[in-house]
């Protein structure tokens, strides 16, 4: 019971994980039917913009605001300037290609993705990075033999504050509304005086941020970033789109969340070495019996 | 013309006409094989460095059989196994030489010493690891460094009793060195359970490149290990010394030679690494004994610095242990020294501790320590 305790918090953490990137490519497919392969590179970046952060700023952050509130600004900083790039790239590389239809878009975006990757390798070096432990707030805490850190408890805050809130502005917001609007007719939206640059602005702003706080937050947690690390978790976060129904944000936030707990679980209780197989070969299960998702039906609007 | 045509045959009457034969004053010459250019031109570099200065001392001592100085000719194979072929036969073409130091490699040395099997000519290797080498029934072959299963073995005999161990967890990392590593300690380990009370409790594997390792660290946990031993590199093993103490595995951790560096101790952070322990080779620095100090200093006052790998210092051992045959021996044919070698040679004081050889040619005793990460971060032998 202990371990199985353990595990289900260890799952929802790395799920939590998956889910907040899971987001940015759902919002990116229900609005513009494209899959972003560039995002998994835009939480790289954020983790390496908020390692960056936080080793040049640490002394300036932690004696003015504490160290929680040193995290938050780093945290928002980087999350502020991976947006930024976020439309920079939907600048350059996206929008001159949409009229070309969907498939070069795709190239286009795998062509971003390496880019990405390669500028954070030529920024940082091809080293690994550390983020300072010293700088990380962090305590172990057990309670009756079950291990949890104070870091994971406000990771896993953090994360459903994030999804809640994300899932408040699309659903009880005007905006959001227009959001959804989009997503469902294009054409009928713009006809109604829905701006669709702003709705394209506003998905490349939040989901590459999302992306940046989850890079941020995994720093925090494994200490250790690489710049290739981006495809594995881009990769993940994928199934979990795919897994909860592609274009659905409740589909991608419980499609992250199932997909790590399948994988602590499933490792924890059949064979550690073969998790990654359970995973994908739920995610092969998912497409052949409900190719929509496990959420693709029950919710008719998709964003 | 017809001068020019006199002049060259009388010089080759000349030459032909003198009887060579090796005369007191003449040096006995002692190949070496090296990675003297290509990607491990610094160890062959080292290693050049180290024979010479080996040599330099003998010399200094009288040198050998009565008073002839040691030469080292060098020879460059260029890590490259098909250069390697080529540089031995460069060095068995040569009558003087009359035996090598080589290689650094253990590709290189599977078809360099095949050539010098086949010429007759003691060759021994001061960085080849490769447990095959020794398992070709070779008569001149030998190696003053370890095999890759040695480390292994190193564990069984020290670990356990050290931390008063029963209970060996041994984790790897799929890898061909890393999961080579942690086969030969299971070994090691079951050999050995017939005298002490050791068990292996946990073995697996984890995969490279990931980042989260609680599901099968709480497996190790729930296997209550007195020890564990990891053999994959040291990217992993930061991250699973970090994430293992925060789940509650309190047991001592030991890391292969290469789980545990400057970077280990950088990504894990000072408060995790300090106390993690690795088994390695000795570094030059380490090694307690007078031989070490003296060649140190020797190498230090010509060079500036000391070796910074473990290896340069076995070709400087190899090439003295050539020359003690050779002196004791008062031959330099090829039988004499390997029959020597193989069957006199025991315990004779050498840089990296006393040097003895297997009927195989493997070094006997290879000397692996047991290093620790200090308060400071740094990592020291294990006291």
């Amino acid at each position: 019971m202990r371990v199985f305790l353990e595990q289900v918090i260890n799952g929802l953490t790395i799920g939590s994980f998956y889910a907040l990137i899971a987001l940015g490519y759902s919002m990116v497919y229900g609005i513009l039917k494209l899959i972003n392969f560039a995002h998994g590179d835009f939480f790289t970046l954020g983790s390496y913009l908020g390692y960056t952060f936080l080793v040049f700023g640490s002394a300036a952050l932690t004696s003015r605001l504490g160290i929680w509130g040193g995290m938050v600004l780093v945290t928002a900083a980087s999350a502020l300037c991976v947006a930024l790039v976020g439309i920079g790239v939907e600048r350059a590389a996206y929008r001159p290609i949409y009229p070309a239809g969907r498939l070069p878009a795709v190239v286009s975006a795998l062509g971003a993705s390496i880019f990405l990757q390669n500028a954070v390798m030529v920024l940082w070096g091809p080293r690994y990075r550390a983020y300072p432990a010293e700088l990380i707030p962090d305590t172990a805490l057990a309670w009756g033999g079950i291990h949890v850190s104070l870091l994971q408890l406000v990771i896993l805050l953090v994360s459903f504050a994030l999804m809640g809130a994300l899932y408040v502005i699309i659903q009880r917001t005007l905006f959001g509304a227009a959001v959804r609007a989009t997503a469902l007719d294009r054409d009928t939206a713009s006809l109604m005086g829905i701006n669709f640059n702003k709705v394209i602005l506003f998905i490349f702003t939040l989901g590459p941020a999302l992306g940046a706080v989850t890079g941020v937050m995994v720093g925090l947690y494994y200490r250790q970033i690489s710049f290739t690390m981006g495809w594995n978790y881009g990769l993940k976060a994928f199934t979990a789109t795919i897994l909860g129904g592609i274009g659905s944000l409740p589909g991608a936030m419980f499609g992250g969340l199932i997909l790590g707990l399948l994988e602590m679980l499933g490792g924890a209780y059949i064979s550690a070495a073969w998790k990654d197989v359970f995973v994908f070969l739920i995610l092969i299960l998912v497409l052949i019996f409900r190719p929509t998702g496990l959420f693709g039906e029950k919710t008719a609007e998709k964003v | 013309m017809k001068k020019a045509v006199l002049f060259v045959a009388v010089t080759a009457l000349m030459l032909t006409g003198l009887p060579r034969t090796a005369q007191a004053a003449d040096p006995v010459v002692i190949g070496l094989q090296g990675p003297i250019t290509g990607p491990w031109a610094y160890e062959g570099e080292m290693a050049r460095r180290s024979c010479e200065i080996a040599a330099e001392l003998i010399n200094k001592k009288g040198g050998i059989l009565g008073g002839r100085k040691v030469e080292v000719r060098v020879v460059d194979d260029a890590g490259e196994p098909k250069t390697g072929a080529l540089a031995a036969q460069k060095l068995v073409g040569q009558k003087d030489v009359v035996a090598a130091v080589a290689t650094y490699g253990s590709s290189i040395s599977e078809t360099a010493s095949t050539i010098y099997e086949k010429f007759k000519k003691v060759n021994i290797g001061y960085g080849v690891t490769a447990v095959r080498l020794t398992q070709r029934g070779f008569k001149y072959f030998f190696r003053t460094c370890g095999r890759d299963d040695s480390q292994g073995a190193f564990f069984a005999k020290e670990v356990p009793s050290r931390f008063n161990a029963r209970r060996i967890a041994i984790m790897h990392d799929n890898t061909a060195f890393g999961k080579g590593l942690a086969e030969d300690t299971r070994k090691a380990l079951q050999d050995l359970a017939g005298t002490a009370r050791v068990e292996v409790v946990f073995y697996d594997a984890v995969t490279p490149g990931e980042k989260d390792f609680r599901v099968i660290l709480t497996k190790l946990r729930e296997a209550r290990p007195d020890v564990w031993y990891y053999t994959g590199y040291y990217a992993e093993a930061a991250l699973l010394v970090s994430q293992a103490r925060s789940i509650g595995v309190t047991c001592p951790f030991v890391g292969g030679n290469a789980a545990i560096n400057d970077e280990f101790v950088k990504i894990a952070g000072i408060e995790i690494a300090k106390g993690c322990y690795m088994t390695n080779e000795p570094l030059p620095s380490d090694l307690p004994y007078p031989e070490a100090r003296e060649f140190l200093d020797a190498y230090r006052a010509k060079f500036g610095e000391i070796p910074s790998s473990p290896w340069p210092i076995y070709a400087a051992d190899a090439l003295n242990i050539i020359a003690h045959s050779i002196d004791k021996t008062g031959s330099t044919r090829a039988e004499v020294l390997a029959d020597y070698l193989r069957d006199k040679v025991n315990g004779v004081p050498g840089i990296t501790g006393p040097i003895g050889f297997t009927p195989q040619g493997d070094r006997e005793g290879v000397p692996f320590y047991l290093y620790v990460v200090d308060a400071s971060g740094r990592i020291t032998v294990a006291k």
